[in-house]
């Protein structure tokens, strides 16, 4: 049977949805969390695994989202929704703009000039306190009036379907192999008649409105925004996430934030130690298994429906990284 | 605003200008070699001051001593973390080597950033003074910390300078850094320079740890500003220029320092600073991503 794994997906997203009021309050904050992350990581690996372009301005990104929606309905009284829109219609433009910015920068250079970025837009959201309240946080307007966390469940669970179908539709079509092109290489890709300018700001202006949309979620949902949002270390974790699920597919960068924040939950009993563990797990992948710890499960999966024989040339005809091959 | 006050700020950002440099040229060495953006670098200089003031609390060293035996850990310590994760750099069936070096790199300044709260706990600590004491000229007090930083910093960078220029060594990193299939047909392993380019740069950022530990403290995340502030001097100096590094840093040093000296409003001059040397960052990347003293074989493609 041909998309098996469809189906499966399907199935799993049904049961979850069904059996999601069982879940405790507080697994259920977990898996809104978790899938927070899983829109800000699958964004993140449409920008720094297809295209190759290692930003660490993403959190940055998801913070002006945040705070641009919380203060939109704080002062107009606009619904929050329309906040929200508004943070990722910024985020959009503001993204697009440090993508044409950085136009000539690749590699170091550009997470350099980025990680700039990101680090003006936290000191700026940490000083201006009478605007942002600064480091002792903004109170935000929740998205519901409700104390049950079910509804919020249930947009996260929408907003993640909805921006992995969009950022799905977008890497499966010409872009996505343009996107690939410039990341293997910016002048072949050039050469060969990809415009590379336009698909460098199209990822960046893509990437960046999904990461405000995480973002203005996050504050309504959570209720206060900090300029730490925006930090290193939150940049840290979500590199630590996508890149040891596997920064080259949608799915396993999902599926790192979803194994990551799990296992940050189950070993909260380690406190401290959990941050170096995942430190060196990253290493570890990234020395051993480039392609991301889940890349191989999510090949096998992927290919669960179909016959052996066809199974087996399809795993070979995929790309491989490693060098062995 | 007194003439006194700005001196005593020209001063001060001479001296932090130096510790800045000091990291900034480890940056731009391990650069010229590895052909990577150090983003662990703050991290060792944040374990160099850790290193010396366990030297000095548990050892009884003397703080010049525990600077010395601080700058031979870090190198050896750094050996092994190069020869542990940076290899894959040097085959050719890695592809991408830039994105493994960031995010290698990166990685490694988020588990050493993390396991050094564990250690060494995440409250400031502060060893003694080189020399305790201030000095007075004229008006102006300088601690005498400060002063010794500076001299301190000086001569590590003229050792280095004479390293690189005066000695077989020196010579023989420049040619690796400049095309490495030549330096190898001279002879040269080039293996062993990528391990003692790395080496050396974080020897040099643990003397800066060692030094700046008294006049600011010791905190596990120390370490993030600085490098930061060594990614602008070195984009300022170009990637690759070690004279370069030792202008932008010290150019640095004051401007931040006159910066918060002449920032109108006194309550964010320190936050805006920093937002200032990044912006010089983000304006030099945009304008001149080769710096100002970049050689030319060095830039990045």
């Amino acid at each position: 049977m041909r998309g098996l794994h469809i189906y499966i997906l399907l199935a799993v997203a049904a049961l979850a949805l069904v059996f999601a009021d069982r879940l405790s309050s507080y697994w259920m904050h977990v898996a809104i969390i978790a899938m927070f992350y899983g829109i800000l990581a699958s964004s993140w690996s449409l920008l720094a695994g297809y295209a190759g372009l290692f930003s660490l301005g993403h959190m940055a990104f998801a913070s002006i989202g945040g705070y641009t929606s919380a203060l939109l309905v704080q002062w107009y009284g606009i619904p929050i929704p329309v906040g929200m829109v508004a943070g990722v219609a910024l985020c959009c433009v503001l993204g697009g703009l440090i993508g044409w910015v950085c136009l000539r920068m690749t590699g170091p250079y550009l997470a350099i000039f980025t990680l700039g970025f990101s680090e003006i837009v936290r000191i700026i959201f940490a000083t201006e306190d009478d605007i942002t309240a600064g480091m002792a946080g903004l109170h935000v307007e929740r998205l519901f009036s409700t104390t049950s966390r079910l509804p919020y469940f249930y947009v996260a669970f929408a907003l993640l379907v909805v921006s992995l179908l969009l950022m799905g539709v977008i890497v499966r079509s010409r872009w996505g192999l343009f996107l690939r092109a410039i990341r293997e290489d910016e002048q072949a890709a050039s050469a060969s008649g990809v415009a590379v300018a336009r698909f460098r700001i199209l990822a960046f202006a893509i990437a960046s409105g999904f990461a405000a949309l995480a973002g203005s979620f996050y504050g309504h949902y959570i209720g206060i925004l900090t300029p730490s949002i925006g930090g290193l270390d939150f940049m840290a974790v979500l590199v630590v996430m996508t890149v040891i699920g596997g920064m080259e597919r949608l799915p396993t960068a999902v599926g790192g934030a979803f194994v990551v924040e799990f296992l940050l939950e189950v070993l909260r009993g380690y406190g401290q130690w959990r941050l170096p563990l995942f430190g060196i797990i990253l290493l570890l992948t990234m020395r051993f298994a480039r392609n991301g710890l889940l890349t191989p499960l999510w090949l096998r999966f992927v290919q669960l429906g179909e016959p052996r024989a066809v199974a087996a040339t399809a795993l070979r005809d995929v790309p491989q990284k490693d060098p062995a091959q | 605003m007194t003439w006194d006050y700005i001196f005593v700020q020209v001063a001060n950002g001479a001296v932090i200008g130096i510790i800045y440099a000091l990291i900034a040229v480890g940056v731009t060495l391990i650069f010229s070699i590895l052909k990577i953006v150090n983003f662990a670098h703050g991290d060792l200089y944040m374990l160099g001051g850790y290193c010396a003031y366990y030297f000095i609390a548990l050892l009884g060293a003397p703080p010049l001593l525990a600077m010395l035996l601080s700058m031979a850990t870090l190198f050896a310590l750094a050996i092994v973390l190069e020869r542990l994760l940076l290899t894959p750099l040097y085959s050719d069936a890695t592809e991408r080597k830039d994105e493994y070096g960031l995010i290698i790199t990166f990685g490694l300044a988020f588990f050493l950033r993390n396991i050094a709260v564990i250690i060494f706990g995440p409250y400031p600590l502060k060893p003694p003074s080189f020399i305790p004491g201030v000095q007075h000229i004229g008006e102006m007090t300088v601690t005498n910390d400060r002063l010794f930083a500076g001299g301190v910093g000086i001569v590590l960078i003229l050792a280095l300078l004479y390293f690189m220029h005066r000695t077989i060594w020196g010579q023989a990193l420049d040619a690796v850094s400049q095309s490495r299939e030549s330096a190898a047909i001279v002879g040269i392993n080039s293996r062993r320079f990528n391990s003692v380019a790395f080496g050396i740069g974080a020897a040099l950022a643990a003397a800066a740890g060692a030094l700046i530990a008294p006049i600011f403290s010791l905190a596990p995340d120390m370490g993030v500003l600085p490098n930061i502030h060594a990614f602008v001097i070195v984009i300022l100096g170009g990637m690759g220029s070690v004279l370069g590094s030792i202008f932008a840093g010290i150019l640095l040093g004051e401007a931040e320092n006159l910066f918060t000296a002449f920032f109108p409003d006194p309550t964010r001059a320190l936050a805006y600073t920093n937002a200032f040397g990044l912006l010089i960052l983000m304006v030099v990347l945009i304008v001149r991503p080769q710096g100002f003293f970049g050689r030319r074989h060095l830039r990045m493609e």
